[in-house]
């Protein structure tokens, strides 16, 4: 009886292509992973995964982990809603944090964020590699 | 190239290296062979999402679709209740035994995903009757198979947690929750049974560092002080003050922000209250004087030295308390192969398992707080496991392609190609642990006695989670009686499991 939002794959409807909200998906060294079209109201997380892209999503839309963290251009970010304390708990313990970044579950596609490009951090590995 | 990986340990870092391992090799024709074993001592997969995860924290469970989607491979094996190495935990007899030869004869390959299952103890309050370290009052409201007593809470006004990390604001969350708002989660009955006969009126959380040093998440600490029944004694504002030359980091400010808040409630309009104790150390606990009923914690004031670390200051008033639940972390079991006293866990570099000479062991690995000791949230486990798992794939390729003369700074994989070379030089293999590189495909190892492999979790996951509907709560679990009777129920894919006999000792 899980009530949280489930975000597995086949919940998106493409939209007809050419018609849908341009997303750029890169990775930490800005190569371009894909470029997606989605509709008003997707999240992030949930086009990521609909396209197969490799942006986590361990507790699947509840806020309750950080692994979907995504780091958007300045320009973007000002257009969206400041995040609220439970998503900004999370991005706490995200890895690499900017100011630009946010939880790829709690942004919601607008028209006017066609063309933006959603940056998945680096996957930093410093924290093991001295073993403690 | 052939990867068969034993993996020992169930939990999610166990489960994220199995799945990056089976993602990044198809399963597809041409692809090299892979297999991944799991062997996990308690009957019941996922660890810590099970036996850790706060009850009233369901959203953080979901990960566990995902290791159902690992489970669902067809060169993916679990097997619960098999305890690699020669002799059972204490609390789990019931476990069926295996050999580390076993498993160094039959795979390739070997990851420790073992983790830190031994609390760190104080030693002013080892060994006193008032005393419980908060594994076990986790163990306890998750039913964990060690099946620690529940704590007499009926009798207990007044608890202390010495900590100041999450496991510590979890169980006062739990003991300042009304049952009527637990109910709905995965809580045992006996567990809320215990929680409704609570006597449980102040929680003291006792830190020896500050606000600064805090290692629980600002998520936890604002449950804290959202708690509709509760309120948190307020912080004289001198102690939220960073010291001069200190700049907070975000997560610090946050903190400090929520702290001088203070909670929801007013102190003083609840009947439940709780407070953060800062710049207190435990120096021993005295049973109760003449004509009381309750010990006393006795303390001292801390300050922090040049190096940040807690040096005592002077005696502070001791503290009337009921029970003492030291929060304090954990660490790896001391029996675990290639363990160091000295960090608490195994020595590794970069996933790779450190011998007593400090060089990789070839082909054995350790992933999750088994390696980096405990800390860390699930994403931080997911993170490192994935990358050991990316750490095998490399060292199986390079093997394969013979050793490479390749520059530590301009080589593909930097600071790991020198280690590479050195396990490649094969004399500082690690004799007592050397995989087999050609072991059988298929081989699984045949044991006597109660395995639970991913199907039997399945039913006993729809049987628990159906019986949680029968009570409006999101599951009712089963302990390890329960679990054992499930299996032995007649089951068409395990014909003659039924008519085995119960030992004595669990029937």
């Amino acid at each position: 009886m899980h009530s949280s939002p489930s975000v597995r794959h086949g919940n998106i409807t493409r939209p007809e292509p050419g018609t849908g909200i341009k997303i750029h998906f890169k990775d930490a060294k800005g190569t371009l992973l894909k470029t997606i079209e989605a509709n008003e109201g997707d999240d992030l997380l949930s086009i990521a995964h609909e396209h197969d892209i490799d942006l986590e999503g361990a507790c699947e839309g509840s806020v309750a982990c950080s692994t979907c963290h995504v780091i958007l251009p300045p320009e973007y970010y000002d257009l969206l809603p400041e995040p609220d304390d439970d998503e900004n708990d999370m991005l706490d313990m995200a890895f690499a944090l900017t100011d630009t970044s946010r939880l790829g579950c709690q942004v919601k596609l607008t028209r006017e964020l066609d063309g933006m490009t959603a940056t998945l951090p680096s996957a930093t590995r410093n924290m093991f590699v001295d073993g403690g | 190239m052939k990867l068969k990986v034993a993996i020992v340990g169930g939990g999610p870092a166990a489960f994220y290296v199995a799945s990056r391992l089976l993602s990044r090799i198809p399963d597809a024709p041409g692809s090299p062979l892979l297999r991944v074993h799991l062997f996990d001592r308690l009957w019941a997969p996922h660890g810590l999402v099970r036996y850790g995860v706060a009850p009233d924290h369901p959203e953080v469970k979901n990960c566990t679709n995902k290791f159902d989607q690992v489970a669902a491979d067809p060169r993916f094996r679990f097997f619960g209740n098999v305890n690699v190495g020669t002799r059972p935990p204490e609390g789990m007899e019931q476990t069926v035994q295996l050999p580390w030869s076993e498993i160094k004869r039959n795979y390739s390959h070997l990851v420790f995903a073992t983790g830190c299952t031994m609390p760190a103890l104080h030693s002013a309050l080892a060994g006193s009757p008032w005393c419980l370290p908060a594994l076990s009052f986790v163990h306890w409201y998750t039913q964990h198979p060690s099946a620690p007593p529940a704590p007499p809470l009926e009798a207990i006004p007044h608890v202390s947690l010495i900590g100041n990390g999450n496991v510590a604001l979890d169980i006062a969350r739990i003991l300042l929750t009304s049952p009527a708002v637990l109910e709905k989660y995965d809580v045992p009955q006996p567990v809320l049974d215990v929680l409704a006969r609570s006597a449980v009126q102040h929680v003291s959380i006792i830190a020896r560092r500050g606000p600064l040093q805090a290692a629980f998440t600002a998520k936890e600490l604002r449950e804290l002080t959202n708690l509709p029944d509760a309120a948190m004694a307020p912080i004289p504002p001198a102690l939220l003050a960073p010291p001069p030359g200190v700049t907070p980091t975000r997560q610090q400010s946050r903190i400090l922000t929520l702290l001088a808040q203070g909670s929801r409630n007013p102190f003083g309009s609840t009947r439940k209250t709780w407070a953060l104790e800062f710049f207190k150390s435990p120096t021993g606990l005295a049973p109760p004087a003449e004509g009381e009923t309750l010990p006393e914690l006795l303390l001292t004031h801390t300050a922090l030295d040049e190096h940040g670390r807690a040096v005592p200051a002077g005696p502070a008033p001791p503290l009337r308390t009921a029970l003492v639940v030291p929060a304090l972390g954990f660490r790896a079991e001391p029996t675990t192969p290639f363990f160091d006293p000295a960090l608490g866990h195994l020595r590794t570099a970069a996933g790779r398992v450190l011998g007593a000479n400090g060089r990789p062991v070839k082909s054995v690995y350790a992933a999750g707080w088994a390696a980096t000791g405990a800390r860390g949230v699930l994403a931080t486990t997911m993170m490192d496991a994935y990358g050991v798992a990316d750490t095998v794939l490399a060292d199986a390729t390079a093997a394969e392609e013979g050793p490479i003369a390749m520059d530590a700074d301009s080589g593909p994989h930097g600071r790991h190609s020198v280690l590479l070379n050195n396990a490649q030089k094969g004399v500082d293999v690690a004799e007592e642990f050397r995989m087999n590189p050609t072991p059988a495909n298929d081989w699984a190892p045949e044991l006597a006695g109660v395995i639970f492999d991913y199907e039997d979790w399945k039913r006993v996951d729809a049987e628990e989670v159906r019986l949680g509907l029968a009570l409006g709560k999101e599951r009712e679990r089963m302990g390890w009686r329960e679990a054992d009777a499930f299996w032995r129920r007649p089951n068409p894919a395990r014909p003659w499991a039924s008519t085995q006999s119960t030992e004595a000792q669990f029937g």
